[in-house]
């Protein structure tokens, strides 16, 4: 394939799914569970063999970030991550500075948590805070008020964590500009490292959605919420952080290098149900379900790694379920739409690099339309979003994405 | 080769006012006479196409031949033909009723004479058919036979022994109906030792077997393996196969003296068979052909333009092969500006043209941009010369114009007397004429006494109003608004009587500055202030906000009337994409991209298709 993606030499980075939360919130479409609580620890020790499995079919290969993501990992005891967390330094070579993050939830933040899973090693703690505003946050579904959320962050901070993350929401219903400006503030007030800000997207099938759709709950000002982004936009400039994704934030050197990753389409390995992955040119997911998966790992079975790719040695054990190879076109597809979320772009010498032909070349028309219209900047560079493009991103990137159907005509060594 | 004996065939067809239940008696027909296996039979077995399926109306007159022994002991052929009740499908029926002589008319015992079933029954007495007064629905709590019968005996002048009673659903009354039929419709006339007549009173286009024609074999008899000649376009077709639907096409030597059944002519060139021709053998000829259709006259007009400029090839084909099918369309091509080049169809109505443009891309897989339906303009121009306009974008500038008329139509409205007034305030409030008004008749009413004097009907009286009115104005939303003020017991029906002055304007509308014909209209001069709002405001609704700010205005002549501004889109962004989403976020990109597609670029501005239809969308009311 003449598509030179980076492999899994260099490192790749390790998601960890835990599908269970103390409640479903609303607006929430992840795989996660609320009626799920008796099935951790079976769940976990099966997350300890997938890991297991993996780190003998791979090979144990260097290992640059981990991510416990979900879901709510705050909610599973820290014995169990800090048990699955020793089975993955165990079998794998993870980088000394290596980004080891967990997600949280306010309720679920205390000392003598904190203080276990640092010790397991975790050194970034990701708070879903979402709002600071105590009527908001019951809008959401939450079951913390904003003082437990500040309360939360002072804690983390206090118990030496030096990496700490805040997700807050916009664009929610009913919330107004004062409200949002409030939020801001409280949050750069708690001196967090990082800030992920995310519009509200509703999502089909959530309750939320269909009280939207039904008008039992006011439907969302898209022009109120183009204004809170770019408030946000201010706020956090002001205060120090750099806008490095379009719903990240960080102090410099702060990036999150998990998703980091994600975001320049290097390998990864998602364990635990419906996790994703993106190894050797194939993405693939395991199966959805928690009960499903953790049955497919009930016993200690044992994998014969005889077949052409280890995804076809776990597909046989029923873990995996879809899988396909990434075609060229796809992955100049993906490389646009995901390396344009990034304030840096992409860059035209890794372009060239991945896949041997010039992006000025492919995404000729596009890129003048779109520089044209102002979402863009194109350079010797490379090409980035502008602010407006921020904002309009799926213009960009749906317009990329449907032109790298051209792909195939610009092969590398062919003159344009 | 054995042919039936003429004398044992009967040819009729069942006609009625919308949903009176006629595929619902074929559907009993088919079962009674072993047509269709129990186990097979579906309801309403006929509406075979997607689209009647979905609507649960017909839409397609449908034949079927039937074997059926009768009480008599003797075996008789039965061609039956089911035809669609709604006013727009007309066409289908009179077609019908010339392979015909006889006809079952249905009346739903709930609701009695609807105004198509007076359409119909004065159809087939103009083709001279045995008719034959079937009161349906019998085994519904609130049937109603004997006031219905009233009706029937009083309008239509039947006897009460001639009304049979039946339920399409239950089946009761439906064998002494097949007896009835076999003794009351005449076997065909016809000379069976004439050289060969046959009337093609339908068709449609195959793939393989190029024009099929359904025919009715007048005089003579059709030989499958005889050279056929097509007497108007004087074309000759092998004949590839000939036979008749059970309802399943099934292969036949050919057809004999009356029948009914189809042939596969193998033509490729779909004008060479047209619908209303005769069909005749090319070794002996016959010297005349048969009096055929007259041509219709279609009532409302629209331009049909393929999404994609580049499909205008298809869309032709597709509209010659689909008029074969549906001989009540015309169609001719134009150009607009705004749309580049599509066709200016005629249809008989807004659900004929709705129908039209989903088979279009049903059947011939073709995505298609509809514009405001109007009707045609007759234009005395100030140097005495008359033009036709049945596009608006081409209509001569005013200070041209001498005279504009209009088409009027003859309005037939029949409903319970308690609505008269709200029916009065409907017809007038669209500039119709009040004609006259008939209570229908009624067994109690004309044997008086009883209920008092015959003038003071009943309040339940229903009565029968006639109405002249401009067919711009009852083409759209027009039959909502009667079955709204009427909790939807009016029926009506029209048609086109003649033609007068008017004082209309044409209504423009510019879009980011640019005017775009496709979307201009015709109006009255006095509505024509309110329609320019009320299209802006809606054509605000359904442009989607571009990244630029798109004005859009109303005007007359230089003057804008109305402005409306679709606001710049301002965030159209996901949020959040991540490892597990990658895969998902992408299809939704590519979904996005591909909708876009599906808009049509007006300058710079993305239109959707539905904007150009977006005047059928405004209040009138
Ligand atoms: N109860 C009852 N319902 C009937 C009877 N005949 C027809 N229907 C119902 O009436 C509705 C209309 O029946 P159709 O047979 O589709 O009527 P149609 O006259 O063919 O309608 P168009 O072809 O659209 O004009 C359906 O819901 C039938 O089930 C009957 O004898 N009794
Ligand atoms: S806590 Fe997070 S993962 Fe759990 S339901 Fe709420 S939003 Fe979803
Ligand atoms: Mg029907």
């Amino acid at each position: 394939m003449p598509c030179r993606l980076p492999n899994a030499a260099s490192g790749i980075g390790l998601y960890l799914h835990v599908p269970f939360c103390l409640s479903k919130c609303p607006y929430c479409d992840f795989n996660t569970y609320e009626g799920l609580t008796p099935l951790i620890p079976a769940y976990m020790a099966a997350l300890e063999r997938e890991i297991r499995l993996w780190a003998e079919l791979l090979h144990g290969p260097p290992v640059s970030s981990i991510y416990y993501g979900g879901g709510t990992p705050s909610y599973v005891p820290p014995h169990s991550i800090a048990s699955s967390l020793q089975t993955v330094t165990n079998l794998f070579e993870v980088s000394r500075d290596a980004e080891l993050t967990l997600e949280a939830n306010p309720g679920d933040v205390a000392p003598e948590q904190i203080d276990s899973w640092m010790k397991a090693g975790i050194n970034r703690l990701s708070i879903g805070v979402q709002s600071f505003d105590d009527a908001l946050l019951k809008t959401l579904g939450r079951r913390h008020t904003s003082q437990e959320a500040a309360r939360a962050a002072l804690c983390a901070a206090s118990r030496g964590l030096e990496n700490l993350s805040l997700d807050l929401m916009f664009g929610l219903p009913l919330q107004t500009l004062g409200q949002w400006q409030n939020s801001l503030n409280t949050a750069i007030d708690l001196e967090p490292q990082h800030l992920s800000i995310y519009g509200l997207q509703l999502e089909p099938g959530t309750p939320m959605e269909a009280d939207v759709r039904l008008g039992r709950t006011p439907d969302v000002d898209n022009d109120l919420a183009a204004d809170m982004y770019t408030l946000a936009e201010d706020t956090l400039g002001q205060a120090g952080f750099e806008h490095y994704e379009i719903s990240n934030w960080a102090r410099r050197g702060k990036e999150s290098q998990h998703n980091l990753a994600y975001w320049t389409l290097q390998p990864y390995l998602g364990v635990g149900s419906g996790a994703h992955s993106f190894l050797h040119g194939r993405r693939f997911a395991n199966v959805k379900s928690p009960r499903a998966y953790a049955r497919c790992l009930e016993s200690d079975a044992a994998i014969h790694n005889n077949r052409a790719h280890p995804v076809d040695a776990m597909r046989a054990l029923g873990t995996v379920g879809e899988a396909e190879t990434m075609d060229r076109q796809t992955a100049i597809a993906e490389t646009m739409m995901m390396g344009m979320r990034l304030s840096r772009g992409v860059s035209n010498a890794d372009f060239n690099h991945r896949f041997g032909v010039d992006m000025s070349d492919v995404f000729y028309e596009e890129l003048r339309d779109l520089s044209d219209a102002g979402l863009i900047i194109h350079d010797h560079a490379g090409a980035r979003l502008t602010p407006r493009g921020r904002l309009l991103g799926n213009e960009v990137f749906a317009r990329l994405v449907e032109a790298s159907s051209k792909a195939a005509q610009f092969r590398p060594g062919q003159a344009a | 080769m054995e042919w039936m004996d003429k004398s044992r065939i009967r040819n009729f067809c069942i006609i009625a006012h919308i949903d009176h239940g006629k595929s619902t008696l074929a559907d009993r027909l088919m079962q009674f006479t072993g047509a269709v296996e129990d186990r097979d039979l579906t309801e309403q077995h006929l509406d075979t196409m997607e689209l009647e399926r979905e609507r649960g109306i017909t839409i397609k007159a449908q034949a079927v031949r039937l074997s059926y022994t009768a009480r008599d002991g003797r075996g008789y052929e039965l061609n039956l033909i089911d035809t669609p009740g709604h006013v727009d499908f007309t066409y289908e029926v009179s077609r019908s009723l010339a392979a015909c002589e006889g006809a079952l008319l249905l009346i739903d015992a709930t609701q009695g004479i609807q105004a198509q079933t007076m359409a119909n029954i004065y159809l087939a007495m103009e083709h001279d058919l045995s008719i034959i007064p079937v009161i349906n629905k019998i085994d519904l709590p609130g049937a109603e036979p004997e006031r219905v019968a009233g009706e029937i005996e009083q309008s239509f002048g039947f006897a009460p022994q001639d009304i049979q009673y039946i339920s399409a659903k239950t089946g009761k009354g439906v064998l002494d109906l097949l007896e009835t039929v076999v003794e009351l419709v005449e076997p065909p006339r016809g000379d069976p030792s004439a050289p060969l007549r046959a009337l093609i009173f339908d068709s449609r286009y195959d793939p393989y077997k190029g024009v099929v024609a359904y025919l009715r074999v007048v005089d003579g008899e059709m030989k499958g393996t005889e050279r056929a000649m097509l007497m108007s376009a004087g074309v000759t077709a092998d004949v590839l196969e000939a036979g008749f639907f059970s309802p399943a096409p099934e292969k036949s030597a050919g057809l004999a003296t009356g029948q009914v059944g189809y042939l596969a002519t193998g033509l490729k060139n779909v004008r060479d068979c047209r619908v209303g021709d005769t069909l005749t053998s090319s070794r002996l000829p016959a010297t005349a052909p048969l009096a055929g259709y007259r041509p219709l006259k279609p009532m409302v007009f629209s331009g049909l333009y393929p999404a994609d400029g580049k499909a205008y090839p298809e869309l032709r084909d597709a509209l010659d092969k689909l008029q074969l099918n549906d001989p009540a369309l015309v169609f001719e091509p134009e150009s607009s500006t705004a749309l580049g080049f599509g066709f200016r169809c005629g249809f008989l109505g807004l659900l004929h043209m709705d129908i039209v443009q989903e088979r279009l891309e049903r059947e011939y897989d073709l995505s298609l941009i509809a514009t405001a339906p109007g009707v045609n303009y007759r234009v005395t121009l100030t140097d005495q010369s008359v033009v036709e306009v049945d596009n608006p974008s081409r209509m001569p500038p005013a200070q041209t114009i001498a005279e504009v008329r209009e088409p009027w139509v003859e309005l037939s409205i029949i409903a319970p007397s308690r609505f008269i007034g709200p029916v009065m305030d409907l017809v007038t409030g669209r500039r119709g004429e009040y004609r006259k008004m008939e209570y229908l008749p009624t067994r109690s009413s004309m044997s008086a006494g009883a209920n008092g004097p015959a003038d003071a009907p009943a309040n339940d009286a229903r009565v029968h109003l006639e109405y002249l009115a401009p067919l711009s104005e009852i083409l759209v939303d027009f039959h909502d608004q009667l079955k709204a003020r009427t909790q939807g017991y009016a029926s009506m029906d029209y048609s086109l009587v003649d033609d007068r002055p008017a004082d209309l304007v044409k209504l423009e509308v510019l879009v980011n500055q640019e005017p775009v014909d496709a979307l201009s209209i015709i109006t009255h001069r006095g509505d024509a202030q309110s329609q320019g709002r009320k299209l802006a405001r809606k054509l605000r609704e359904l442009i989607p906000r571009q990244m630029f700010e798109v004005p859009i205005q109303a005007a007359i002549g230089n003057k804008v009337i109305a402005r409306e501004t679709v606001r710049a889109l301002r965030k159209n962004v996901l949020a959040k994409c991540y490892g597990g989403d990658v895969t998902r976020k992408r299809k939704l990109l590519e979904q996005q991209a591909e909708g876009k597609k599906r808009l049509k670029k007006i300058g710079r501005v993305d239109v959707p298709q539905e904007a150009f239809l977006a005047v059928l969308k405004i209040d009138r009311e």
